[in-house]
């Protein structure tokens, strides 16, 4: 019983240390994992534990480690002699974590390095115009499209445009250029 | 046609009835060159050189000048307003002789609601209309990032666009491959709908 108690420990504290350093969620402290998880522990006890995770978690999301890079380096851990060393148990936590929550991580690592504004999200719908103040109305549908922008741990920002048929065509056409694009970049790599 | 209503609206607007006063003694050429100008202003263009060349040249006072020009400005707005199918000419011409409009400015009047200048004109009143912004220019590079301070090896690609708007504003935005596809995805969304929607014969507004 205890080992499930200890394996749920270790998969809470590497839950909590991903929402820390990788999801910027600035509830979860130090402490807060020690009181939740780790109440028997020392104060130095279960900071060196905390340092030791972390570090791992660094050292796997870094290089963005598979399965196999993450066995290995996993093994080679545990294999590690005194306080640096890895026990297997922390090993299948780790594992386990990764396996689950690579993407995340990935996704949240690459937003670290975007600067400028991102494209979060985007609505829009699609009007017919029936009558106006000045002249005969065109009849013709237009698209009302609304994006959303911001940049990692800021506001949105929204940016409202219309188009007519033609517009949305023509966008749509650079739309295929760049997928072409990508898709000769990625098929390379 | 008795108990049909002008054009003009059931009460004749107060610019038209005073213009159609001043128009009975106004020479032919001059009026014509008035009704130029204020097609011109109709379009958008700028008109305060030629009105003022126009003022400081015609034999008629500021005061009648400035009647005259509100009132064609009035009646080719309400003109304009509304689609040739639902005003026909003819209609047009008998609610200007109601005004006791002479026949000849009547013709020139009719040339400009029926004639070529149609489509211009309603080409710059869509224009002028409430309207948002759309794209005037859009450019975009494709970045493949290698390495960055926290992952040794992203070898991930993103798009940088920049879009440029006709109300001259400029964004800047990165999209995430997986974004990417959604917001393409959206696009041919809503050019089908659009598609589909001029199909549609019901949603044909016509009067």
């Amino acid at each position: 019983m205890a080992d499930v108690d200890s394996s749920k420990s270790l998969s809470g504290l590497l839950n909590g240390i991903a929402q820390k350093v990788y999801h910027n969620n600035p509830e979860i402290t130090e402490e807060l994992l020690k009181n939740e998880l780790y109440p028997d522990l020392s104060q130095e006890e279960f900071h060196a534990l905390h340092e030791k995770m972390k570090g791992l978690l660094k050292s796997i999301a870094s290089a963005d480690m598979d399965q196999a890079q993450l066995e290995a380096f996993l093994t080679a851990q545990t294999r590690k002699q005194g306080s640096g060393g890895v026990s297997g148990e922390q090993a299948a936590a780790l594992s386990k974590f990764w396996k689950s929550q690579r993407a995340r991580v990935r996704e949240s690592l690459l937003g670290q390095s975007r600067w400028e504004p991102a494209l979060r999200g985007l609505s829009w719908r699609v009007d017919l115009q029936t009558s106006a103040s000045r002249g005969e109305p065109v009849n013709t549908p237009v698209a009302v499209v609304e994006v959303e922008l911001g940049r990692t741990g800021e506001e949105s920002e929204f940016v409202c445009m219309e188009f007519d048929e033609a517009k949305v065509n023509q966008v749509l056409k650079k739309m295929a250029e760049i997928q072409q694009s990508i898709d000769s970049i990625v098929q390379r790599s | 046609m008795a108990d049909r209503t002008s054009f003009l609206g059931a009460r004749i607007p107060a610019e038209v009835e005073i213009m159609a006063k001043h128009l009975k003694d106004l020479d032919k050429e001059l009026f014509r060159k008035i009704l130029k100008v204020v097609v011109n202003a109709v379009e958008g263009k700028d008109c305060r050189g030629t009105m003022k060349s126009l003022a400081d040249n015609a034999t008629l006072s500021e005061e009648q000048l400035s009647y005259i020009v509100a009132g064609i400005y009035r009646l080719l707005k309400e003109a304009l307003r509304l689609p040739t199918s639902s005003l026909k000419q003819e209609v047009f011409k008998e609610d200007l002789r109601e005004l006791r409009i002479s026949e000849e400015f009547i013709t020139d009047f009719a040339s400009v609601v029926f004639g070529n200048r149609r489509a211009a004109l309603e080409a710059a009143a869509t224009q002028q209309g409430p309207r948002l912004p759309t794209i005037e220019d859009c450019r975009w590079r494709v970045d493949v990032a290698i390495s960055t301070s926290s992952l040794a090896r992203a070898l991930q690609p993103s798009i940088l666009m920049q879009l440029k708007l006709t109300d001259g504003s400029s964004h800047r935005l990165e999209v995430p491959v997986s974004k990417f596809q959604e917001l393409r995805y959206n696009v041919a969304l809503i050019l089908k709908e659009m598609n589909d929607l001029e199909k549609r014969s019901v949603l044909k507004i016509q009067d």
